[in-house]
């Protein structure tokens, strides 16, 4: 299953600033894996379901589209 | 229209106001209280955002110590600021999905207040593309930095009112050289009571976002938890 960002409105582009969560970790669902952040704007990015972080596609300091994936879930 | 309870706190240091915030973030994101606005001053900090480098605090450590000016690395977007006296905060714990649900426009909603304040006061103030916050020329009025989880947010906006001491210096604004923090009395020319400011922004606070605020005191924030 995708980590995805969300569609934020009017926002582009957004920087992935920091991996809150390593790949090869456990998750829960709802639980903050990751920060995007768009003109000084921090946006959490949550677990869509429990599992674990099997990859993380996008680097910190990596640029994403909204709607994109971050990282892929192994689902429990 | 939809209502925001709004605290005014006055003057408070920086690390009991982010742990009010976080709880009352927690609180909305349950759904267990409605929208809030927090009114505020702080006692003087800097703060590092996630965007920031320490390099951009300029003061030595020993100087930082003897102002009493506490260095807190922060959740919210944006680099290195300094808060202080004479600067009006206004920290929004809003569930965006009632707002549009729309991150730019938040964020540009934020400044649209700050510009709209500044205004009532004969100053002229703009937004600089890709610098966000509000402007004149090359000097800054006011910042932004946001912390959004779920939707409901934290942090928000500081308007420079009437700055003294302006410990600006201690820092590269933003982690932008050039860049000079102004305060919206010194391009008036002549003081602002923070309380002018602090009325004139709940205003326009309501207006931008098409809400109306109702005083909250302290006792309902304490039967929260808060």
């Amino acid at each position: 299953m995708d980590i995805t960002v969300p569609l934020l409105g009017d926002v582009e582009q957004v920087t992935l600033v920091r991996w809150l969560k390593r790949a090869g970790e456990e998750v829960q669902a709802g639980e903050a894996v990751a920060e995007v952040e768009a003109d000084k704007a921090v946006f959490v990015i949550e677990a869509p379901a429990a599992g674990r972080l099997a990859e993380a596609l996008v680097p910190e300091g990596g640029r994403v589209r909204p709607g994109e994936a971050i990282g892929r879930l192994e689902e429990a | 229209m939809k209502e925001v309870l709004h605290a005014a706190l006055g003057r408070v240091p920086y690390r009991s106001v982010w742990a009010l915030q976080r709880r009352l973030a927690q609180l909305r994101r349950g759904g267990h209280i409605p929208d809030v606005l927090l009114s505020l001053e702080h006692e003087p900090v800097i703060t590092v955002g996630r965007q920031g480098g320490a390099g951009h605090v300029l003061a030595p450590p020993e100087v930082l110590d003897r102002l009493k000016v506490e260095v807190v690395e922060v959740e919210r977007g944006g680099d290195v600021t300094y808060h202080g006296p004479g600067q009006l905060i206004l920290y929004p714990i809003l569930d965006l999905r009632d707002h549009g649900r729309d991150l730019r426009r938040y964020v540009a909603s934020l400044e649209e207040v700050m510009i709209r304040t500044a205004a009532r006061f004969g100053v002229e103030a703009h937004r600089r593309p890709g610098f966000p916050g509000i402007w004149q020329g090359l000097k800054k009025l006011g910042s932004v930095g946001v912390y959004v989880r779920g939707w409901v947010t934290m942090h928000g906006l500081a308007l420079n009112v009437d700055l003294s001491p302006n410990l600006f210096s201690l820092i590269v604004p933003c982690g932008l050289h050039g860049v000079e923090a102004a305060s919206l009395a010194e391009l008036a020319g002549q003081p602002i009571p923070l309380e002018e400011a602090r009325a004139t922004a709940l205003e326009e606070f309501a207006r931008v976002f098409c809400v109306q605020l109702t005083p909250l005191g302290r006792e309902a924030l304490d039967r929260w938890g808060a």
